[in-house]
């Protein structure tokens, strides 16, 4: 980019061509006040607060030369009129003037004209306290107004513009941001403008009303009180509010939120800037979804099982239970005969502390974060071998790059990707949007391919055999191992007859793999209909990303979305029966939390530390299973359904009432603050490992300790990290949770550094909000991030320690059994059957359970929308009624994942279920 | 004086022109056959430039001056003929849809070809129920008959025509609010830069001309530039269809070469034939309501755009307002600045909060007689806070009515507020 060099009241500033007057003079460290402009939108120009003058150096026509006064300074044309500034592209040599009483008159103008129709009840207004009006008003607006009281027009007020967002008309100055927001960032245009003059105003379209799940973004950037939440509405004064740093555990992007505290009580959740994360926005599950922390359903003491019920007890006797029952299982029969499951959003201390438990304590190699459900993805190394290069930052990604979104919904499953991808293709990006159904980021995608369910692999096999042509002609065929071995293969393959399997035209399956090809930079992200298909099909993915050369390096490589916020940190951690901490191979694999039912039915596991998880809730047929044991320990917030047949409850305490840190899916480590007490006897869940582990001190007999190491990884070739499984013998002293991140620092490859010390200094960050407090720019909403930006640990392809090979395993074809047609889509969703929505506004977003089928397939089987229809596979059957989608692929089905009455599980017959429909009753 | 050759409203001379065998008969489509035929469309937009065509919709920019700004070869383009006619006292729009239809088709048909573009709007205001369907018939008959649609005159040139009916808003006449409507938006301007030569209609290259504009067109393809330069002044040349409206005894459309006094266009029999009961004029808006006042004694004006601009007013849209010293000027700013509260589209600031603060202050004084001394450098206030900051002329035209009735009546406004004085002490006392 061009610098442009401009003069701003005296203040000689340099910029990049293409920036205006207003984020120009902010460089200058002058303050042009702004309502409609907003730096991640594009100018409007509509309130006309930031009128300027502005000049430009004369130029002489017939010589097309800068004429110059007697002392050789360019002569500056002043512009005729005042010019809005947001809207004004800085040019070479312009000068800017934002203090004369021209521009001073006319932006006190602005600010008169925006009072005589604004109510003025900032007393009972949440916005006030960081309103930009009242701050632009007191910086540059009246001292008092002319305009007569009683001439106020007024408006009802609120109405809500959907149950999550309401709007007060009166307060709304009309500077568009919210609509624009909807259109230009969220891509749910469904906001916009009714009527005209005065009565000008800003209305749902949709129906549902708002149907966003980043509406509540729009209240942060609304300037004014007009758009508020219902959640925080009149529930505090924001000056009151203390602002903890923290991190959203509901899905993988880890968005930085920050807790408005009032004392214990969360008052509401806002958004904490991080570039190479969320921005500054969050989604509506990360902002209103967090209620569950206060719920007053949360377990406040150790519970233990006495004459058949549950009934409190002290954390000294529920330790000494835990401790007896489990000492006495491994005396008996082994750590082999315990089993522990911990959940994918715990923090990454509690995970390591609790493979720490399994593995160094117990002796027991059974771990998993999954509760072994057939559909559940498998584990997932990729994401972090071949994951995206360290320094990748989406929010600047544009041009030159490429994103193959394969079978994944970002919306549903991490939703603030949608959002970043959506930018990508707004600054010339290309989005490649590959799926067996429809998704919402299919809209802002730029090439968009639906392939027939069940043609996945024939699919990949035929992107890798163009995309191995393409680099085989650029000459940029990279020397991977396994490359020989794939060319043959794939010389049998047609592409032709694939694209046809898949349902895709040719050209436009060349298209992606070659745009995938060409690209400058390369992004696959996959997500949870690539992991229906399971390894083979992830594999190929990465297979794909290494021929064409888009690993190893910035804004290349692999994102896998995983169920869970901390799913990574659970399989970096070692919670996984395959691997231990940091990839490390094992001599001794455990059992999957699928072979740990099996064994638990048969005696063979007879104790379970199940943390953090409910395998009870989310897979019924696990039920058997966990009653058949002679001792379950359950550590959660609730008396989940597996809490309720186990032998002792231990009550933990939730992210916000502890610190911890988490891994997203690009591998970012963040750390989260403690923002209030935890509740009755609540325990942090690293805390409550360490009690069971000192407790267990002397009660067990001692095993060999050769029998765990193992060193192969990732990173064992370096010499100072060659420990593998966190070191034996370690005691059991950390005091506080940045002990256990020193030791997973440790001990832990590829977390090396990673401290809490070494966290917090990654600084304050911010581009936008109260960043530069007595600034009175873009004032309003506090967006700061003081708690850093989290720091990236490299993947092992960065540093040449892969172990991946280019290979295909051959396409196994089951054969299609004919009572079974349909093939089963399972959609994950966002709002969900998961308890931790309980207590929030989201409740009533959570649809009721259906299957759909396309309208070609409704038609055929006389099944029409709301008619009951039984779904059968060779593993059970459920009844639920029936939804036409227009655009669904004919012969597959779709139902979406978790929610309540629609027990998946009982059908799902693996990773792909093929299943038949039967209607049985008419709507 | 009359014309002796009526160049837009050619009904006068020829009443039943709307007819289209009578306006075949009288040459109809002789200029397109011409045009298609034995013109390249470069030759036409030069003829159009040399013939010093001006803008009718308001700000008389240069026709062929404009149409030679679209980017080299990017194309689809797009043909605006923009009939939107809302501005207070401007009805000639009307009157040639009424009665002379089938020279604007072919208006917009050769001008289309000149563009080199292949699709054209006739976008009317809301009201216009009749007048569009007139439009539909007329443009029915020119398809019948080979002048529209694929192969114009065998000549290989496609055109298709479409008539667009607003929902009734003065602010879809103004080019990009309209462009925004007739893409089914809500009807607001856009910024600018970009001018919709480069990205109008659907982000595509556009010209936008009014529907008198492009009726000369026809006339100038046909009978040259010189002649078309024969009407007219130096710099605003041809002829203009004025509005005139207001106190004086014959109101109507007077077709007119530029450059004839305005107080020939008031008082010859022939156009408005003298002020109703013989009184005098107070107030004269030369360009519909969005142009400066004029007073009465200012009545030799020449009506053209460089006289009008010199006189401090423009030609505007060549609605011309008479008003007698019967009205009072406070009341004829609040009547004007009501209509430009009610049209506000609402997107700017200073617009629609001006307009609807002007108006109450106007109302207060006028209507329900409570005006305050301070209410006067309110007034003023107001519209300099609003003057050359709106998004669109619409908000700079609602400055006009308020700004000249201050400047050419402040006693009007003092005494106002003086007479309401003592009239509420007197109310107060006597309670
Ligand atoms: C508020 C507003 C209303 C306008 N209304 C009209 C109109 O009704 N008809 C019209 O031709 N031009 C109107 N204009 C002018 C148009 O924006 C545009 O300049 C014109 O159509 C160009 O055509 P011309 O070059 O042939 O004059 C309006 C402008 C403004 C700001
Ligand atoms: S609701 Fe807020 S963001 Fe939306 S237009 Fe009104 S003031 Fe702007
Ligand atoms: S996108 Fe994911 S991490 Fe971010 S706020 Fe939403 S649920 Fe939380
Ligand atoms: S000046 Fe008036 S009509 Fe024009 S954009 Fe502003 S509010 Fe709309
Ligand atoms: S016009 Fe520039 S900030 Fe609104």
């Amino acid at each position: 980019m061009p610098e442009i060099h401009v003069t701003i009241d005296g203040v000689p500033v340099t910029v990049p061509a293409g920036t205006n007057v207003v984020d120009a003079a902010r460089v200058a460290g002058i303050s042009i006040p702004v309502f409609c402009y907003h730096p991640r939108m594009k100018p409007v120009g509509m309130c006309r607060m930031c009128l300027v003058a502005i000049g430009t150096p004369k130029v002489d026509r017939a010589t097309g030369q800068v004429e110059k006064d007697a002392e050789g300074k360019p002569i500056i044309a002043m512009m005729p009129k005042l010019m809005t500034g947001c809207t004004t592209p800085v040019s070479e040599g312009m000068v800017v003037l934002t203090t004369t009483d021209e521009v001073k008159f006319a932006q006190r103008g602005i600010l008169e004209f925006l009072l005589t129709s604004h109510p003025l009840d900032c007393p009972v207004c949440d916005k006030g306290g960081e309103c930009p009006l009242q701050n632009l008003t007191m910086e540059w607006g009246p001292g008092n107004s002319r305009f007569d009281y009683s001439d106020k027009v007024h408006f009802e007020k609120p109405v809500p513009l959907g149950d999550l967002i309401l709007l007060d008309r009166e307060r709304c100055i009309l500077c568009g941001r919210c609509v624009r927001y909807q259109d230009e960032i969220a891509d749910d245009p469904v906001l916009g403008y009714e009527n005209r003059g005065r009565n000008w105003h800003i209305i749902s379209k949709s129906d549902p009303p708002f149907d966003s799940k980043f509406s509540g973004n729009t209240t942060d950037i609304c300037p004014v009180g007009a758009l508020t939440t219902a959640d925080f509405r009149f529930r505090a004064r924001v000056w009151e509010l203390k602002s903890v740093p923290s991190i959203c555990t509901h899905c993988p992007v880890g968005c930085n939120i920050a807790l408005d505290m009032r004392h214990d009580q969360i008052k509401r959740v806002m958004p904490r800037e991080n570039g190479a994360v969320n921005d500054i926005w969050i989604c509506d599950k990360g902002r209103f979804g967090q209620r569950f922390v206060e719920s007053t359903e949360r377990l406040t003491t150790p519970l233990i099982r006495r004459n058949g019920e549950l009934v409190a007890t002290t954390w000294d006797e529920a330790l000494r239970v835990v401790a007896e029952r489990f000492a006495t299982i491994q005396r008996e029969a082994g750590g082999e005969a315990l089993a522990g499951l911990a959940g994918p959003r715990l923090s990454n201390e509690d995970l390591f502390a609790f493979q720490r438990l399994f593995r160094e304590v117990l002796h027991s190699p059974h771990l998993d974060h999954r509760v072994g459900m057939p559909g559940e993805p498998h584990a997932d190394n990729l994401g972090t071998e071949l994951g995206v290069g360290s320094g990748t930052n989406l929010m600047t990604l544009g041009k030159g790059t490429t994103v193959l979104v394969f079978g994944a919904d970002p919306e549903e499953e991490a939703p603030l990707y949608m959002l970043r991808l959506r930018g990508i293709a707004d600054r010339g990006g290309e989005l490649i949007v590959v799926n067996p159904r429809p998704t919402k980021l299919e809209r802002s995608a730029t090439h968009r391919l639906r392939y027939r369910a069940g043609s996945e692999l024939q699919f990949t096999r035929a992107l890798l055999s163009v995309a191995l042509a393409e680099v085989d002609t650029q000459q940029r065929t990279p020397d991977f191992p396994g490359l020989d071995s794939l060319r043959t293969t794939l010389q049998s393959i047609a592409v032709d007859a694939a694209a046809e399997a898949a349902g895709v035209t040719v050209e436009a399956l060349r298209t992606v793999a070659q745009r995938f090809v060409q690209a400058e930079n390369g992004i696959i992200m996959y997500g949870a209909d690539a992991f229906a298909v399971g390894p083979m099909l992830t594999h190929d993915l990465g297979n794909l990303a290494v021929l064409a050369g888009k690993v190893g390096r910035a804004n290349n490589g692999l994102i896998a979305l995983l169920p869970g916020g901390n799913a990574r940190g659970a399989l970096d951690m070692g919670v996984r029966p395959d691997y231990g901490p940091g990839y490390t191979s094992l001599s001794q694999p455990g059992l999957s939390a699928r072979e740990i039912w099996g064994a638990a039915t048969e005696g063979r596991v007879r104790g379970m530390y199940v943390m953090g998880i409910d395998p009870a809730n989310d897979f019924p047929a696990s039920r058997g299973a966990l009653e058949a044991l002679e001792f379950l320990v359950v550590q959660d917030m609730f008396l989940t359904a597996t809490a309720q047949v186990a032998h002792v409850v231990l009550p933990s305490a939730s992210f916000a009432e502890r610190d911890g840190t988490y891994t997203n899916a690009e591998r970012r480590v963040q750390r989260a603050r403690q923002a209030r007490p935890a509740p009755g006897a609540c325990r942090a869940d690293w805390t409550i490992v360490q009690g069971v582990a000192q407790a267990l001190a002397g009660m067990l007999v001692p095993v060999a300790a050769a029998s765990q190491s193992a060193t192969e990884g990732y990173w064992s070739q370096d010499g100072s990290e060659q420990e593998g499984v966190s070191r034996n013998g370690q005691a059991w002293n950390y005091i506080t949770v940045s002990d256990v991140a020193d030791a997973i620092a440790d001990t832990v490859p590829g977390y090396s550094g990673i401290t809490h010390t070494s966290l917090a200094q990654t600084g304050k960050v911010g581009t936008w909000g109260r960043q530069t407090n007595e600034d009175y720019f873009y004032d309003g909403t506090n967006y700061e991030n003081t708690e850093g930006v989290g720091l990236q640990y490299p993947a092992p392809v960065e540093q040449q320690r892969t172990t991946f090979t280019l290979e295909t395993a051959p396409i196994q074809s089951a054969p299609i059994d004919e009572r079974y047609p349909f093939v089963l889509l399972v959609q994950r969703l966002l709002y969900d059957a998961d308890p931790l929505l309980r207590d929030s506004l989201l409740v009533s977003h959570v649809p009721a359970p259906y299957v759909a089928i396309s309208t070609n397939d409704s038609r055929r089987l006389g099944i029409q929308a709301g008619d009951r229809v039984r779904v059968s596979s060779s593993a059970g059957g459920i009844e639920l009624p029936a939804r036409v989608v227009v655009d669904l692929t004919d012969g597959s089905v779709l139902i979406p994942a978790h929610l309540s009455g629609a027990p998946l599980s009982m059908i799902q017959t693996g990773p792909r279920t093929h299943v038949a429909l039967t209607k049985i009753a008419q709507r | 004086m009359a014309l002796s050759e009526y160049i837009v409203l050619r009904d006068v001379q020829i009443p039943d022109i709307a007819d289209f065998d009578v306006y075949l008969k009288h040459g109809g489509y002789e200029a397109l056959r011409q045009a298609v035929k034995h013109k390249t469309p470069a030759e036409i937009v030069t003829m159009v430039r040399d013939a010093g065509l001006r803008g009718r919709g308001g700000a008389g920019f240069p026709t062929g001056v404009k149409w030679g700004f679209l980017p080299k070869g990017v194309y689809p383009r797009y043909l605006l003929c923009n009939c939107d006619e809302s501005e207070p006292g401007t009805f000639n729009n009307h009157q040639i849809i009424d009665r002379n239809p089938h020279q604007l088709i072919e208006g917009i048909i050769i001008s289309a070809y000149a563009i080199e573009c292949h699709t054209a709007y006739i976008y009317t205001r809301g009201e216009f129920a009749a007048a569009s369907r007139t439009l539909e018939h007329a443009i029915a008959q020119a398809y019948a008959s080979g002048f529209l649609g694929k192969n114009i005159l065998g000549s290989g040139y496609d055109l298709d025509l479409y008539v667009h009916r607003g929902a009734g808003a003065y602010i879809c006449g103004e080019e990009t609010a309209l462009m925004e409507s007739l893409e089914g938006k809500i009807g607001q301007p856009r910024l600018k830069p970009p001018f919709p030569a480069v990205a109008g209609l659907y982000g595509k290259p556009t010209i936008i001309n009014n529907v008198e504009t492009l009726i000369n067109v026809p006339p100038i393809v046909e009978k040259g530039v010189a002649w078309y330069r024969s009407f007219g002044t130096e710099k605003s040349p041809g002829t203009k269809a004025f509005s005139l409206c207001g106190h004086v005894n014959r109101p109507g459309n007077y077709e007119l070469p530029f450059g004839v006094p305005l107080r020939e266009l008031i008082y010859s029999p022939e156009y408005g034939g003298g002020m109703r009961e013989d009184r005098p004029v107070k107030i004269v808006v030369p360009g519909g309501a969005s142009a400066p006042w004029l007073t009465g004694d200012q009545l030799d004006v020449a009506l053209d755009y460089e006289s009008l601009a010199a006189a401090g007013t423009m030609l505007g849209s060549g609605g011309v307002i008479v008003l007698n010293d019967t009205v009072s000027a406070p009341h004829v700013a609040y009547k004007m600045d009501e209509f430009f509260k009610h049209e506000s589209c609402g997107k700017c600031t200073p617009c629609r909060e001006g307009t609807h603060w002007l108006v109450r202050v106007l109302h207060r004084m006028t209507e329900e007689h409570h005006g305050h001394a301070d209410d006067i450098p309110t007034l003023h206030d107001i519209y300099r806070q609003m003057a050359g900051n709106c998004l669109c002329l619409l908000g700079e035209s609602a400055v006009m009515p308020i700004k000249s009735a201050l400047d050419l009546f402040p006693e009007e406004f003092e005494t106002l507020v003086k007479v309401q004085h003592a009239e509420h002490r007197l109310e107060l006392t006597s309670r």
